[in-house]
């Protein structure tokens, strides 16, 4: 089995010109077995259990990307829900537990911890109402660690209740981080139907069906994927998602090799590869910049949602044949501030809130790192997250909202919140009064699923 | 028997090493040749039993996980294939394979390696081969062979 020489110039070419990395390498650690009626013993069991699983992962990952010449972009971690694990707790006392979940990732050199989080699809625990109203604070106060809450299921409907809280919170939160405009709502995430092992952040928490450790790789690939849809140049559709396809197919094999690797050196059971492609605001590296080389003068032209599904598929069939485990979300990531294209699309105003609604119902996510005025209700927020929500819970896939009301910022202005969350143009979000709806309370009942429309 | 004269060795040289393929190495080459020269010459069934029992065993001497792939591109200049394979040598890495091309007057060279011999660590190998890249302004990129089998072969 002879590696030609073009097949070795196509790898470094993909890691050296086109950015091909490995997004995340991320370690979910379950912390159920922390879970203590003392608050410092509690804080101890986490903290000791974080040191200790996870003490060679980032040197780990760094030896695998040596070896193997394919970047690591980031290491991370991910822990059970933190409302389960201090259920009983109160805000003040959570906002402690994040702090030391903070501390431990510090000490251990990961970017980002994610778990901070609750699923309140059906109703709330007193530990979920209080991680809930201590997102705010811990936010502010902590670096490393990300939130989300799950609103909605398929199977549960929508807790309209929970949807309206969060309207609230993300106000509290882009209040409380003022200074930086906003910047903890980046750090939150509101989810319908959220996978229990994405590793992607800010959402990625790790399930309460999970081992007691695993590691979930997420690819990153759009500068690769766009160099294949150029190749396709003026060929037909199943042509061009041919290309895509291929393309898929050896980025995913690379993300599922590190992924083994790095797990198999810490004697840690690997877990799955996530197909998503993600994109940073690195000039190449955006899914907009593909979608346009298919064909469109910008996104948000009509065929925008028709040409990210396309994309999305040809992804995934690629995906699924690389790689006999792949979960989280799997499907583009279209953040507005962390893709080149996204933010000049935004800053021109071809590109929408609606529109990207509509792009929700084919890709992961939705509307993620969306920049909407600081003068925004709390109702119109949650009628953002309501509207993803439905579309998810209808479609039995992933949505997400991850909006920054920006304090004191209109319209024609911009956030910028460096490195890979990029800058984000506030755009505009309809000021059409929802609030006798939003108010009503209780669950948007499951959706019925057996006559599909 | 006579004994072998070195033309008649050598030919039984080349031929373990056209059948040993990417497996060629001067370990393995020596051993192979050994046992013909050692069959030939009849000295002991000892050899030739052993010789049939290997028979169906593929020759795979080299460290598990010890095949690297070093890449190197930049502008041309005198002397860059010399520079990289004789710092090679002094890391006791054997060359499997080698592929080098010109394109208008940018060099590109891909060398497969195994440097299951080499009592240098891989970082070290890494960092040696790229000090020798930079002394004729190359890119050097040395990489596991494993990253290329998942990528383009499924």
């Amino acid at each position: 089995m002879r590696i030609e020489l073009p097949e070795i110039l196509e790898t470094i070419r993909m890691t050296e010109v086109e950015h091909f990395d490995i997004r995340t390498v991320t370690m979910g650690i379950n912390l159920k077995d922390c879970i203590s009626d003392s608050l410092p013993r509690l804080k101890n069991n986490i903290y000791e259990k974080l040191m200790r699983t996870a003490a060679e992962h980032v040197a780990t990952a760094e030896k695998v990307e040596a070896q193997y010449g394919i970047s690591i972009a980031n290491k991370r971690i991910s822990v059970t829900p933190v409302a389960l694990v201090g259920d009983g707790y109160y805000a003040e006392d959570f906002v402690e537990i994040a702090e030391v979940l903070d501390k431990a990732a510090d000490n251990l050199g990961v970017d980002y911890l994610g778990g901070f989080s609750a699923l309140v699809q059906k109703g709330f625990s007193k530990g979920d109402l209080s991680l809930i109203r201590a997102i705010p604070e811990a936010l502010t106060s902590t670096r490393h660690v990300c939130a989300s809450v799950n609103v909605a299921t398929t199977k549960a409907g929508i807790n309209m209740d929970a949807v309206y809280l969060m309207g609230k919170i993300i106000k509290q939160t882009a209040e409380k981080s003022a200074d930086n405009d906003g910047i903890g709502c980046a750090k939150l995430v509101v989810f319908a139907n959220a996978p229990e092992d994405n590793p992607f952040i800010a959402g990625a928490f790790h399930g309460v069906s999970e081992p007691d450790v695993v590691v979930n790789v997420g690819i990153s690939g759009p500068g690769v994927i766009l160099r294949a849809v150029r190749e396709a140049r003026n060929a037909d559709f199943p042509t061009l998602a041919d290309h895509i396809r291929r393309m898929a197919f050896k980025i995913t094999r690379a993300g599922e090799f590190v992924g083994r690797k790095v797990a198999g050196l810490q004697n840690i059971p690997y877990g799955i590869v996530d197909i998503s492609l993600a994109p940073t605001p690195m000039p190449g590296d955006s899914i907009a910049d593909i979608l346009k080389a298919m064909g469109l003068q910008d996104v948000g032209a009509p065929g925008t949602t028709a040409a990210l599904a396309l994309l999305n598929d040809a992804v995934k069939r690629g995906g699924l044949m690389a790689s006999s485990h792949v979960g989280g979300m799997s499907g583009a990531f279209i953040p507005v501030s962390e893709d080149q294209g996204m933010i000049s699309a935004a800053r021109a105003g071809h590109i929408t809130l609606e529109k990207m609604e509509a792009m929700t119902s084919v890709c992961s996510v939705g509307i993620d790192m969306v920049a909407v005025p600081g003068d925004t209700s709390a109702e119109s927020i949650a009628g953002l997250i309501a509207d993803e929500c439905a579309i998810g819970v209808s479609n039995s896939k992933t949505t997400a909202v991850r909006v920054i009301p920006v304090p004191g910022k209109t319209v024609g202005e911009e956030a910028d919140y460096g490195g890979l969350l990029g800058i984000a143009p506030i755009m505009p979000l309809s000021k059409i009064d929802n609030s006798h709806f939003i108010h009503r309370g209780g669950r948007i009942p499951a959706p019925v699923k057996g006559i599909n429309n | 028997m006579s004994r072998l004269n070195e033309a008649e060795i050598r030919r039984i040289a080349e031929l373990a090493v056209k059948q040993l393929e990417g497996q060629a190495t001067a370990a393995n080459v020596e051993k192979v040749v050994h046992e013909a020269v050692q069959r030939m010459s009849g000295q002991g069934a000892a050899a030739a039993a052993r010789h049939e029992r290997m028979k169906n065993v593929p020759v795979n001497n080299h460290a598990k996980g010890q095949r690297i792939i070093l890449t190197a591109f930049g502008a041309n200049s005198i002397g860059i294939l010399a520079g990289l394979t004789s710092e090679l040598a002094a890391l006791k890495c054997d060359i499997v394979d080698l592929s080098q091309k010109i394109m208008q007057d940018f060099f590109t060279i891909m060398i497969l390696v195994d440097a299951g011999n080499s009592d240098v660590a891989y970082e070290q190998i890494r960092e040696r081969m790229a000090r020798v890249g930079e002394s004729f302004n190359l890119k050097v990129i040395v990489q596991h062979e494993d990253i290329f089998k998942t990528m383009h072969r499924v």
